[in-house]
């Protein structure tokens, strides 16, 4: 008892010595603070970007597995086979609603939803919004293309239904089949919402559609009104669908900047129309038992007026160990190798806590440093202090105080001055943390930004677009989340962290504290043990 | 009986021989004065009492026990007060705090600490002024009485001291003695290194070193 009595008297009697090692503390333990915080907030702004993240992914095709197929072999012979390359894209199927639906029964799958898309053409009393500026001085070449775009054959063209090699005409409008609700992703995140009407009936065969508001004002349509939609591979194949529900999407526009570069006019948000996938289904299933086939003399190749379609599922999962569980458990359930699953979520998500991640990364090594400077310097700080304090060390063992409980009356006044000061150093760091964690992040998107920015211009394109070089103000396409192949906005970085120091920082810095004193009193022990009292106070000037 | 017993103690520094087969025997009551020239071994003799110093060959008794199977900080902290030549206070502590902390080492159950300390400081001649001084604030004869004080606290068997009046006056030289002698016929053994004739001559016993 006596032994904290006289530690504690003794740090006051000492003011100067315990003064100067609670400074050193009182910044190792704010460096600290600010160290733990910021990997803390990281962790934290993780865990929460994940947790508020719904995990939606995708199975397709493997293209790198069959390009590597194809690759030559080890020995070298051989070179690449392209026309062994083209059989198998041809023979790429993708999944039946069936066959997806069998993985979806996976335990890991939360929801599971898919889409139908078909590209139609409109009749004469609906068309579709077309917002591409045509002058009299701009000549037409035969594919309705201005000739200052040059020699674009075999590129997509913008403009009305056009044609894609064997897939047939693309039409004006992007005629999409939803499953179920969960599928309208935009009418959930609140992007789409319906201004009139009402939306279709979820699984509904009827033709019972929603439009954009600016396709109703651009054709003068209400609920209620029937519009009627062409296959583009023959105008006489007519369905006449019935507006339930007119929408507005807050965010997905295409400008005619944009759709100079080759957009037709089905890319325009405006002209998407939604129905349920079984009304969708059963207009392509028409459209299939009408179709002809005609096959080309010269190129041999088969060519169907069937609408084409593509069927798209999407998985929804609650966790990332969820998706990576699926990922590989779908294999057991007998998808192919060639099927890849893939998740643009997880994508983005590791691409937004990248400065984060750098931001952790430093602050670990601002960390370790801190902690072996203040390591020394407290252990060089002590042991000048034991050998000052040699006299009194000599004294105290001489009328019979042990070795040991000297060593420990040292210990506890490196530990109180330390505690003090870590709790100052705490309070400080806390307080400061945030905006100093902030700051930091700033930075480091900062950084980031610059350097994806350099990355583009050195490519001779605008940051920001992908498009190459378009004048300043030339207007910029927002895609929605998920259009993957395309980079037409910056990465969304997570840029802020609402808190940084918690109870877990507070009671690491804590264990620092009490680590350093531990460290420190570890060489005042040896001193203390090794020295002699008689050698001491003989040899005392 | 003694109290304290040595026999054949030899102490060399280094290779220079200090103390060679020394035996005396010490007993309760009594005071004893070592004498001897400078450079005799005296406060070597000193240090081989109270465990100090670890001598080169021979036995240390105390209490009939070896004190190979004492431990010596116990031995230190509760059976003997050592008054040093050099007082060996705690500088930055009151003459207070020295006593009180002499006490709390000892570990030895004694009621309200303090007023036995400011007794004790009182009965070496210092005031309750003095007392709550720092030790470097007091002259060399009020530390040297401290260091009395401090060797009495805990109510040792065997007091121990190197020159123990060497830096006071006659008059405080005189008391001190006197209080030695109480101690001694308290039943307290009283072990003094001095060149004084005058403590040597109100001594029981004057051991001589050559």
């Amino acid at each position: 008892m006596y032994v904290i009595k006289n530690a504690i008297k003794s740090i006051f009697r000492s003011k100067g010595r315990n003064v100067l090692i609670g400074i050193i503390v009182l910044a190792i333990s704010v460096s600290a603070c600010l160290g733990l915080s910021i990997r803390q907030a990281a962790s934290k702004a993780k865990d929460d970007a994940l947790d508020n993240m719904t995990i939606t992914a995708q199975i397709s095709f493997d293209r790198n597995s069959i390009m590597n197929d194809m690759r030559p072999d080890s020995s070298g012979s051989g070179g690449f086979d392209k026309s062994k390359f083209s059989e198998s894209m041809k023979n790429m199927q993708g999944l039946s609603v069936d066959e997806m639906l069998t993985y979806a029964d996976n335990d890991n799958v939360k929801d599971f939803y898919y889409t139908l898309t078909v590209s139609m053409n409109g009749s004469e009393e609906f068309e579709a919004v077309d917002t591409s500026e045509e002058t009299d001085e701009t000549e037409s070449n035969d594919n309705g293309f201005s000739d200052e775009f040059g020699d674009m054959s075999g590129m997509m063209k913008p403009g009305k239904g056009f044609t894609i090699g064997s897939m047939g005409s693309q039409g004006d409008f992007t005629v999409i089949g939803y499953s179920t609700d969960s599928a309208m992703t935009d009418f959930i995140n609140g992007t789409s919402s319906i201004t009139d009407g009402n939306m279709f009936e979820e699984g509904t065969d009827s033709l019972d559609c929603v439009v954009s508001e600016e396709l109703a004002v651009y054709n003068d349509l209400s609920v209620g009104d029937k519009i009627k939609v062409t296959n583009p591979n023959d105008e006489e194949e007519t369905y006449e669908l019935t507006i339930v529900g007119i929408y507005a999407n807050s965010q997905s526009t295409v400008t005619s900047g944009d759709r100079m570069f080759g957009f037709s006019l089905s890319s325009d948000p405006a002209n998407q129309i939604y129905l349920s996938y079984n009304a969708l289904k059963s207009i392509t299933t028409k459209s299939e038992e009408n179709a002809t086939i005609s096959t080309d003399e010269n190129t041999g190749m088969e060519t169907t007026t069937a609408m084409p379609e593509q069927v798209s599922g999407t998985y929804v999962f609650a966790t990332v160990d969820e998706y990576n569980d699926f990922t590989i458990e779908v294999y057991d359930m007998g998808l192919a190798e060639e099927y890849v699953v893939s998740s643009s979520d997880i994508s983005e998500y590791e691409q937004s806590v990248v400065p984060l991640d750098n931001l952790s990364e430093m602050a670990l090594y601002f960390l370790i440093v801190v902690l072996a400077i203040g390591a020394i310097v407290l252990v060089v700080l002590n042991v000048f202090s034991v050998r000052e304090r040699k006299y009194e060390v000599g004294v105290l063992t001489a009328i019979g105080m042990k070795k040991w409980k000297v060593s420990i009356q040292f210990m506890l006044e490196t530990m109180v001055v330390t505690v003090i000061a870590v709790t100052i150093g705490g309070i400080i760091g806390a307080t400061t943390s945030v905006p100093v964690t902030n700051s930091l992040l700033k930075s480091q998107i900062e950084a980031a930004d610059s350097k994806e920015s350099g990355m583009e211009q050195s490519f001779g394109r605008v940051p920001g677009n992908m498009m190459g070089n378009m004048p300043d103000n030339m207007p910029q396409m927002n895609f929605d989340k998920g259009d993957s192949g395309f980079r037409g906005k910056a990465t969304e970085y997570i840029s802020e962290v609402s808190s940084a120091t918690d109870i877990t920082v507070l009671m690491q810095l804590l264990g620092i504290g009490v680590f350093l004193a531990l460290v420190a009193s570890v060489a005042s022990i040896v001193f203390v043990m090794r020295y002699d009292p008689l050698n001491i106070l003989s040899n005392r000037d | 009986m003694s109290i304290l017993k040595i026999e054949n103690i030899c102490f060399a520094y280094d290779k220079k021989q200090v103390l060679k087969n020394i035996s005396y025997e010490f007993e309760k009551g009594h005071i004893y004065s070592i004498v001897g020239k400078s450079g005799a071994g005296k406060t070597t003799l000193l240090s081989v009492l109270s465990g100090l110093a670890k001598p080169t060959s021979g036995e240390i008794y105390y209490d009939d026990k070896n004190m190979k199977d004492t431990n010596k900080y116990e031995y230190r902290s509760k059976y003997v007060g050592v008054v040093f030549q050099a007082y060996n206070l705690l500088t930055k502590l009151t003459a207070l705090e020295n006593v009180v902390l002499s006490m709390d080492i000892s570990s030895k159950k004694i009621k309200d600490k303090k007023k036995v300390a400011y007794e004790l400081l009182e009965r070496v001649g210092l005031s309750k002024e003095e007392s709550n001084r720092r030790v470097l604030k007091l002259s060399g004869g009020q530390q040297q009485r401290v260091a009395i004080a401090r060797a009495l606290s805990y109510d040792p068997e065997i007091i121990l001291a190197d020159e123990p009046t060497g830096n006071l006056d006659s008059e405080t030289q005189k008391e001190i003695l006197t209080i030695l002698r109480e101690l001694a016929n308290a039943g307290k053994c009283i072990i003094l290194v001095t060149h004084s004739d005058e403590v040597a001559r109100m001594s029981d016993y004057v051991y001589q070193l050559k």
